[in-house]
C-alpha cells in the first residue's frame, strides 16, 4: 500500500444527540502508514468520532469514505468488514476460552466446523508477527489487561484491519506494557495500518504520534505533524484560551501535628513494606506509574481489601483495619476514582448519596431517617460546593461529571474525616474545572485534615503536594520534600532508577 | 406513580368484575377468607420483597415452610408441647436462614444456587423426619389459632400479617436499613466503598426470611390441622409473582413495597375471583405463570412507553 | 503432578475430578454392600441415568448460555403423557414418529421459552419458572386428569427398555443407553467442533463482548432452549417407555435433578465453561449415589433430597474457590514474557 494516501476520510461530519451538537463539520483524514492522534477535552467529540466509524452511531450529516469510496457503515459487523476495528480501555475479551479461539470467534467466514490445529497455529503466527509471547491454548481469563489488550489487536490483524483505532489504550497499563503496546503500534504503521490513537496523556502522543489532531467542543481545530506542534500550543487548542500558569504554583504549608503512621503494611503479592506518618493539614502525594498498586494501599487503609501485616496507628489507636467501618471510625473517608460504577448510587438523590456514608448521623427513634436534618446537610453542601442542579431530590445519575464529582466529596466531607483519601480527584474532569478541585483540597488541608491524593497527573501532584511517596509495582521507593520534587525525580523514582 | 398507578386501576377492575361476577364477593366473610387462606404466602412476599430488592433471591422459602411444618409435627408427635414446639421451629427458621446467609456472603455463591440447593435440602429434611406420613396431633386451641376470629372477624393469622406489613413498609421505606436495602441492590460495590455492612444486612435479610418462613409453616400447619412432607409445594411461584407484579425489579434496586401491596390483592382477587367461578386450582396456577413473566416484562414495557412519551413530546 | 496437571485445561479436571469420584462410589459401596458390584447394579443404573443424563444434556445448552430452564420437569410431564396417550389411541404410530413427536413438542414448548428469554429480553429463571406452571397447568388440562394406563400402550414400547443392544452374560447394554451414548457423543462433538456451539461458550463467557463482535446473540440462546426442550421431550419419550402409567405429576422435580446435575458436572452456572461430558457424569455421580444409598441400609430414601441439596452447594462451592486458584496457577504459568 502506498503509505501516505488516505486510508480513511471523514468529511463535513455532523452528529447531535438532543441538545448537545456532539460534531459539527468535522473533516479528518487519515493515511496509510500513520499514527494519527486525536486529542481533546471530556466531550470534544472523539468518542462521538469513534462510535460512527465502528457503526455503533450514525452521522446526521457528512460522508466517510474509505479509499476513497464512500462508505455507509451501518452497524458493527459492517465497520469489520471494511477492515475498521478498535481496540478500547477495557477489552472484550471471553475470559472462559482460549487466546487463540478469542481472536478467531468472531471471523464470519471459517465455515461451520472448527479446525483447532489451525486456529492454534494461525494464532501463534499471528501473534509472533506482532511481537507479543502467548500461550494461545490458555483461557483469556489469566491474561493481564496488557495481555488482553494484545488479544485485541490480534483479533483486529486476524481481521485484516485498514484503520485501527485505539480509545486511551494505555489507562491501565505500566510504563513497560506501555512500551510493548507502542512497539506492536509501530510495527502496525509499518505494514501499513492507519492507527488512531486516542490519548489524555500528551507525553505518550509525543512519543508515538506523526501527526496529532484537535478535537474542542465538536469541531475539528488543528491538524499537524507532530514536529510541528508544541504541548502548550496542544493545551492552548484544547482549551480554547490561554492558559499561562496552567496549575497554581505550589503553595506551602505548615506542617501539623502528626496524626498517625502506616508501618510496614504488606499484602502479598500485591504490595509490601509501605510506611509513611500522616500529619494534620497536609497533603501527600501518592505518584507512581500506573500499576504500582497505589489504589491497594489505599483501599487496604480504608479496609476495603485489608492487608496482611502490618500496622495502622491513627491518633494512638493501633491495629490493622478489617473493614470500611473500621476505618470510618477511626476518621478516614476514601473517594474512589470510578465514581460510576464504585462511587454513586446512580438512580438515587442528591441527598441520598450525600447522607450515605454517614446515615447513623441522621437515624432517629427506630432507626428512622430523620429527613429534614438530611436535607439541610445537603442544602449546605450544595451551597459550600456549588453543586448545580433544579433540585436536591434530582437523581444523581442525571449530573454532569463534575456535578457528580463535587456530591460524592459531599458524601465524604458528610463524615467529617480526619484522613481523606483521594483517588484520581481531576479524572475525567475538564481542565477548567481541575483549578477548582484543588482549590477545594487545598482549603481542606487548611482545615486540619491530612490529604492522601494518589494521582496519576505529574504536575497536578508536584503542585498540590506537600511531600510526595512514589511507588513503583507494589514497593515504596522514597518520599519527596514537596517543594524540592520536579518531575525528574519523581519519575526516577517511578521508573525504578 | 406510574406503575403503582396501572396497578390501581387493574385491582378496581378486577374488583369490579369479581362483585359482578359473584355477590358473595364483597362479604366480610370471603374477604376475610381469602386472606386466611394465603397469609402463609403473603407474609413470605413481604420479606421477599427485601430480598429481591436487595437484588438476591430466595427459592427455599416454600421449602423451609414445609420443613418447620414437619418439624412441628414430628416434635408434637413425641411428646413436646406445642408451645415450645412452635418456638424451636422459629429458630429453626432462623438457623435455616443463617445456613443460607452462610454460603451467599462467606463462600460468595449465587443466591440462586444456594436457595435453589436448599429448596432441594429443607423439603429433603422435612421428608427425613416425618417420611411420608401425615401427622395430626394437634391440641385444639393450634388448629382453632388461624381461623378464630379475634379483633373484630380478624383472626390472629391476619393480624401477624397486619402487624409485618406496617413493621415492613416502616422499615423499607423510612429507616436507614431499607435505605442500605436499595443501595446494596443498586449496586453491592457502591454499598460496600460508602462503609455499608453488606454482608451483615444480607445475613439479616435471609435469616429473616428463614423465620417468615418458618412461621408461614406454623401457621399452614394451624389451619390445616395437619401436617405432610408436601406442604407449600409450588408457593415460591405465588410469592415471587407478587413482588414483581409489584413494580419490584428482578435486578434490585427499584420498586416500592406499595406497589406489591397492590399486587397482593391482585393476585389475591384473581385467585378467589377464579374459584368463585369454578375456575380449577390447575388453571389458577397458569395464570398466575402467565402473569409472572409479564410482570418481568415490567421494567421493558416501562422503559418502551417512557421512549413513545419522549418521541410525542420532545420539543 | 502438578506440571501435568497445569497442561491440562479446567474442564478436563473437572471431569477427571468426576471419574474419580464416580470410582471411590463404587468401591466405597462395595465394601459396604454385599453383593453389589454386580451385572444388575450396571444394568439399573444405566438404565436410570439415561434418562437423566439426557436431559443434563439439554440443561448443559442453556446454562452455557448464562440462562436456566426450570420448566424442563413439566416438559417432560406434558411430552410423555401426549406421546402415551397418542399411542393408547393408536398403537399403529410407528416407533420413530412416536420419537419425533415427543422430540418436536418438547421443542416447541422450549422455544416457547426461547422467544420470551431471548426476545423479550426476561430472565430465564422468571420465564422458565412461571412456564413451569403453565406447561404442568397444560398437562394437567389435556390430560382431564386421566392416567396414561400401561395396558393401552403398544407392544414395542413396553419392551423397550429391556431391548438389548449387545449382551455379555447378564451385563446387558441397552438401547436406551446407548440413545443416551448416542446423544452424549453428538452435543460433544458438537459444542467443540461447530461455530454455533463456540458461540454459545462465548455468550456464556462474555455477553457484552458477544453483542459488540456482532453475533445473532439472541437466535443463539433461542436455539439453546429449543435444544432443550427437544431433548426434554425426548427424556419425556424415554420416561414413557420405562414407566408406562403417566399421571399429572410426572417429572415433577426433575428440573432441580438436572441442575444439580449440571452443576456438579462443572458447568459454570453463570455459563461460558463447563462440558457435556462433565454434565453427563455428573448425572451418573448422582444417580450412582442415589442407587446405592438406599441400598445402604443405614441410610433412609428421606436423606436423598437433603443430601442433594448439601452435594449441590459443596460442588457449587468447591468450584468457586478450587477453579479459580487452579485456573489463576494455570495463567501464570502461560504469563507472557516480561523483561
Amino acid at each position: 500500500m502506498d503509505s501516505g494516501s488516505a486510508v480513511l476520510d471523514v468529511q463535513n461530519l455532523s452528529k447531535r444527540f438532543d441538545m448537545t451538537q456532539a460534531l459539527e463539520d468535522v473533516s479528518v483524514d487519515l493515511k496509510a502508514g500513520e499514527i494519527h492522534a486525536l486529542v481533546g477535552e471530556n466531550g470534544a467529540g472523539k468518542s462521538t468520532l469513534i462510535k460512527i466509524l465502528t457503526g455503533i452511531q450514525q452521522a446526521d450529516q457528512g460522508e466517510v469514505l474509505l479509499q476513497g469510496k464512500p462508505v455507509k457503515i451501518s452497524n458493527a459487523q459492517e465497520a469489520q468488514s471494511y477492515g475498521i476495528a478498535a481496540i478500547f480501555q477495557e477489552p472484550m475479551v471471553f475470559p472462559d476460552l482460549d487466546v487463540a479461539e478469542n481472536i478467531f470467534i468472531s471471523h464470519r467466514d471459517r465455515g461451520f466446523f472448527v479446525r483447532w490445529k489451525k486456529i492454534y497455529q494461525d494464532a501463534e503466527t499471528i501473534l509472533e508477527d506482532l511481537g507479543i509471547q502467548l500461550d494461545v491454548r490458555s483461557p483469556a481469563s489469566g491474561l493481564t489487561l496488557a495481555a488482553q489488550q494484545a488479544v485485541e489487536i490480534a483479533k483486529a490483524i486476524s481481521l485484516n484491519v485498514k484503520v485501527l483505532i485505539m480509545d486511551e489504550p494505555t489507562a491501565s497499563l505500566s510504563s513497560h506494557e506501555v512500551s510493548q503496546l507502542f512497539s506492536v503500534a509501530r510495527r502496525l504503521r509499518d505494514e501499513g495500518v492507519a492507527v488512531l490513537f486516542i490519548s489524555h496523556r500528551l507525553e505518550e502522543v509525543f512519543e508515538i504520534a506523526d501527526r496529532i489532531t484537535v478535537f474542542r467542543d465538536g469541531h475539528k481545530i488543528s491538524t499537524n505533524p507532530v514536529s510541528e506542534v508544541t504541548r502548550e500550543s496542544l493545551i492552548q487548542e484544547m482549551v480554547g484560551r490561554e492558559v499561562s500558569k496552567f496549575y497554581k504554583s505550589h503553595e506551602k504549608t505548615v506542617q501539623g501535628k502528626r496524626i498517625g503512621s502506616i508501618k510496614n503494611l504488606t499484602k502479598q503479592p500485591i504490595f509490601s513494606e509501605i510506611n509513611f506518618d500522616l500529619h494534620e493539614g497536609e497533603i501527600l502525594g501518592f505518584a507512581g506509574l500506573v500499576g504500582s498498586r497505589r489504589t491497594d494501599v489505599g483501599l487496604a487503609i480504608f479496609g476495603v481489601t485489608p492487608a496482611d501485616s502490618g500496622s495502622i496507628e491513627i491518633e494512638g489507636k493501633t491495629e490493622l483495619i478489617h473493614s470500611p467501618q473500621e476505618a470510618q471510625k477511626l476518621g478516614i473517608a476514601y473517594m474512589t476514582e470510578d465514581r460510576r460504577k464504585l462511587g454513586l448510587a446512580m438512580p438515587m438523590s442528591i441527598t441520598e448519596n450525600i447522607t450515605l456514608a454517614s446515615l447513623k448521623k441522621y437515624l432517629g427513634l427506630l432507626g428512622i431517617v430523620e429527613s429534614p436534618r438530611e436535607e439541610q446537610t445537603a442544602g449546605e453542601f450544595k451551597e459550600r460546593l456549588d453543586i448545580k442542579t433544579p433540585s436536591l431530590t434530582h437523581e444523581v445519575g442525571k449530573l454532569s461529571g463534575g456535578n457528580q464529582q463535587k456530591v460524592m466529596f459531599s458524601k465524604w466531607l458528610n463524615t467529617q474525616p480526619k484522613i481523606f483519601i483521594l483517588d484520581e480527584p481531576t479524572r475525567g474532569i475538564d481542565v477548567g474545572a481541575k483549578a477548582e478541585v484543588h482549590q477545594m483540597i487545598r482549603e481542606l488541608a487548611k482545615q486540619g485534615i491530612a490529604i492522601l491524593c494518589i494521582s496519576s497527573d505529574l504536575p497536578e501532584v508536584l503542585v498540590l503536594s506537600d511531600r510526595i511517596l512514589v511507588m513503583r509495582e507494589g514497593r515504596q521507593m522514597g518520599i519527596l520534600e514537596g517543594a524540592s520534587a520536579n518531575q525528574e525525580s519523581v519519575m526516577a523514582l517511578a521508573m525504578g532508577q | 406513580m406510574g406503575w403503582e398507578g396501572f396497578l390501581l386501576v387493574v385491582l378496581l377492575l378486577i374488583i369490579c368484575v369479581n362483585s359482578f361476577n359473584s355477590l358473595a364477593f364483597l362479604t366480610v366473610e370471603n374477604q376475610v377468607n381469602l386472606f386466611v387462606l394465603s397469609v402463609e404466602k403473603i407474609i413470605i412476599a413481604l420479606i421477599m420483597t427485601f430480598i429481591i430488592l436487595n437484588a438476591e433471591i430466595d427459592l427455599s422459602v416454600a421449602s423451609m415452610m414445609g420443613l418447620a411444618a414437619c418439624a412441628l409435627g414430628w416434635m408434637v408427635e413425641s411428646g413436646t408441647s406445642t408451645s415450645t414446639a412452635i418456638g424451636l421451629c422459629l429458630i429453626i427458621g432462623l438457623v435455616g436462614g443463617a445456613f443460607n446467609a452462610y454460603w451467599i456472603t462467606i463462600v460468595k455463591l449465587p443466591s440462586l444456587v444456594v436457595t435453589l440447593a436448599m429448596l432441594i435440602g429443607f423439603r429433603g429434611l422435612g421428608r427425613v423426619l416425618i417420611e411420608d406420613r401425615s401427622i395430626r396431633v394437634f391440641p385444639p386451641w393450634f388448629e382453632n389459632l388461624g381461623q378464630q376470629p379475634i379483633l373484630g372477624p380478624l383472626p390472629l393469622s391476619i393480624l401477624i400479617f397486619l402487624v409485618l406489613l406496617v413493621i415492613a413498609v416502616v422499615i423499607l421505606q423510612y429507616t436507614g436499613f431499607g435505605r442500605y436495602v436499595y443501595v446494596i441492590g443498586i449496586s453491592q460495590e457502591v454499598a460496600t466503598y460508602s462503609g455499608v455492612r453488606v454482608a451483615r444486612v444480607k445475613t439479616i435479610l435471609f435469616m429473616v426470611s428463614g423465620l417468615i418462613s418458618a412461621l408461614a409453616g406454623i401457621l399452614f400447619s394451624a389451619r390445616l390441622g395437619s401436617v405432610r412432607g408436601d406442604m407449600g409445594l409450588g408457593f415460591e411461584l405465588d410469592i415471587i409473582t407478587m413482588v414483581l407484579l409489584g413494580g419490584v425489579s428482578i435486578f434490585g434496586g427499584a420498586g416500592s413495597i406499595y406497589g406489591v401491596i397492590l399486587s397482593i390483592l391482585i393476585v389475591l382477587y384473581l385467585r378467589n375471583g377464579m374459584s368463585l367461578s369454578n375456575v380449577t386450582g390447575h388453571i389458577q396456577t397458569g395464570v398466575i405463570g402467565v402473569i409472572l413473566i409479564l410482570s418481568a416484562m415490567i421494567p421493558n414495557i416501562k422503559s418502551w412507553l417512557e421512549s413513545i412519551f419522549d418521541k410525542k413530546y420532545a420539543p | 503432578m502438578v506440571k501435568y496437571l497445569s497442561q491440562v485445561r479446567p474442564e478436563k479436571q473437572r471431569e477427571l475430578v468426576l471419574l474419580l469420584l464416580i470410582l471411590l462410589v463404587v468401591i466405597f459401596f462395595a465394601m459396604m454392600i454385599p453383593n453389589y458390584l454386580n451385572a444388575r447394579l450396571f444394568n439399573r443404573v444405566s438404565t436410570s441415568v439415561a434418562i437423566m443424563a439426557v436431559l443434563a444434556i439439554g440443561q448443559t445448552l442453556v446454562v452455557l448460555t448464562r440462562n436456566i430452564d426450570l420448566s424442563v420437569g413439566s416438559i417432560v410431564g406434558f411430552t410423555a403423557y401426549f406421546v402415551g396417550q397418542q399411542l393408547s389411541h393408536n398403537n399403529e404410530i410407528e416407533p420413530m414418529v412416536a420419537v419425533l413427536m415427543a422430540i418436536g413438542v418438547g421443542a416447541l414448548m422450549g422455544g416457547f421459552n426461547g422467544i420470551l428469554v431471548a426476545y423479550c429480553r426476561v430472565p430465564a429463571i422468571i420465564v422458565t419458572l412461571g412456564t413451569m406452571a403453565l406447561f404442568r397447568t397444560l398437562l394437567v388440562e389435556y390430560s382431564d386428569a386421566q392416567t396414561v394406563l400401561t395396558v393401552n400402550l403398544p407392544q414395542w414400547l413396553l419392551d423397550f427398555p429391556r431391548l438389548n443392544v449387545l449382551s455379555h452374560g447378564r451385563l446387558h447394554l441397552r438401547f436406551v443407553v446407548v440413545i443416551m451414548l448416542a446423544v452424549v457423543v453428538l452435543f460433544q462433538l458438537f459444542l467443540r467442533f461447530s461455530s454455533f456451539g463456540r458461540k454459545l461458550y462465548a455468550i456464556g463467557s462474555n455477553p457484552e463482548a458477544a453483542n459488540n463482535a456482532g453475533f445473532p446473540t439472541q437466535r443463539i440462546v433461542l436455539i439453546s432452549f429449543l435444544l432443550c426442550g427437544a431433548l426434554a421431550g425426548l427424556t419425556g419419550f424415554l420416561f414413557l417407555a420405562r414407566f408406562g402409567n403417566i399421571t399429572v405429576v410426572a417429572g415433577i422435580g426433575f428440573e432441580l435433578k438436572s441442575v444439580a446435575a449440571v452443576v456438579v458436572g462443572g458447568v459454570n452456572i453463570f455459563g461460558g465453561s463447563g462440558s457435556i461430558l462433565g454434565a453427563t457424569l455428573g448425572a451418573i455421580l448422582i444417580d450412582l449415589l442415589e442407587n446405592s444409598l438406599i441400598r445402604w441400609l443405614q441410610i433412609s430414601e428421606f436423606w436423598r433430597d437433603a443430601l442433594l441439596g448439601l452435594l449441590i452447594l459443596t460442588s457449587v462451592a468447591t468450584d468457586s474457590i478450587f477453579m479459580k486458584r487452579i485456573r489463576l496457577y494455570w495463567a501464570k504459568r502461560h504469563a507472557p514474557s516480561t523483561s
